[in-house]
């Protein structure tokens, strides 16, 4: 039975997040929501594991990639 | 723990998760909060049954409906919160510092509400949740409106009515309460109690069940 989401429309987003000031951020996870509050509330609760100083997310379409894996470089 | 019991039922992965961690944090809230009552010169309420158990009627029986979950969510939380805040920003230092976190992550259980309500329509969840959540917070001139005179709450109860009614725009407000039958102790004005298993997760009987004997 093919998934349904109950949300018209929903946007991807990366989780970023760190343990110290002094490490940079890295990729922690990402979340799908139909907006920037739920995907925080999401973001939060899903990726709480660890005592992060700092946890941001970022629209997965407002990343502008240059190269990726598989693809021409 | 109403909110944990849809950590596998809700309508998405997401909010199943969402749901379980927010029902952790409540649980965790609900127990460093009793343990406040004292710095409020309010003896600890007796809660050996359902009878006396403090709670809300809308969390009396489990949920059924997705729509019931977003209007506890949106609005009982949210009142919740608004006598955290009341009590963070009053003059009893160790609630002070105690709520702080405690408000911190309050504020993902706002989001998580504020836009699950967007997305549903919870129509009569949200209004029997509104009632109680005013009926919760009390008459004018109760206790609440004692503490705030007394400094120890920043906000009264006509202050907490307006800011529940601020965070719920667009919503349409209950019509007034009768306040016949209203419990001071537990704060409700309807008759019941919280069902008996739930009662016992939440006493730790549940878990004394697996200790071994002692002796």
């Amino acid at each position: 039975m093919p998934y349904t989401r109950v949300h018209a429309e929903v946007h991807e987003y990366d989780v970023f997040a760190r343990k110290t000031r002094v490490e940079p951020l890295h990729q922690v996870g990402s979340v799908v929501a139909p907006d920037d509050d739920l995907a925080m509330a999401y973001a939060r609760a899903t990726y709480d594991e660890e005592r992060w100083v700092e946890m941001m997310i970022v629209p997965k379409a407002a990343i502008i990639s240059l190269w990726a894996p598989g693809g021409d470089s | 723990m109403r909110y944990a019991e849809w950590c596998i039922a809700a309508p998405t992965l997401e909010a199943d998760i969402a749901a379980a961690a927010m029902g952790l944090d409540d649980i965790g809230h609900s127990r460093v909060l009793y343990g406040s009552l004292r710095e409020l010169g309010t003896p600890d309420a007796a809660a050996d049954d359902a009878a006396t158990y403090a709670n809300v009627p809308y969390l009396d029986r489990p949920w059924t409906e997705w729509t019931q979950f977003v209007a506890a969510n949106a609005v009982l939380d949210s009142a919740f919160t608004l006598m955290m805040e009341a009590l963070a920003n009053g003059s009893v230092d160790v609630l002070r510092t105690r709520l702080k976190k405690m408000l911190q992550e309050e504020r993902y259980h706002t989001l998580h509400g504020r836009s699950w309500m967007q997305e549903v329509n919870a129509g009569a969840a949200l209004e029997r949740a509104w009632r109680e959540a005013l009926a919760w917070i009390g008459p004018e001139n109760s206790d609440v409106d004692e503490l705030h005179r007394a400094g120890r709450l920043a906000y009264g109860v006509r202050d907490l009515r307006r800011l529940l009614e601020e965070r719920l725009e667009g919503q349409a407000a209950p019509n007034a309460l009768e306040w016949a039958g209203w419990e001071p102790i537990r704060r409700r004005t309807q008759p019941g109690g919280i069902d008996q298993a739930t009662l016992e997760m939440l006493q730790g009987l549940a878990e004394k069940r697996y200790m071994p004997a002692s002796g």
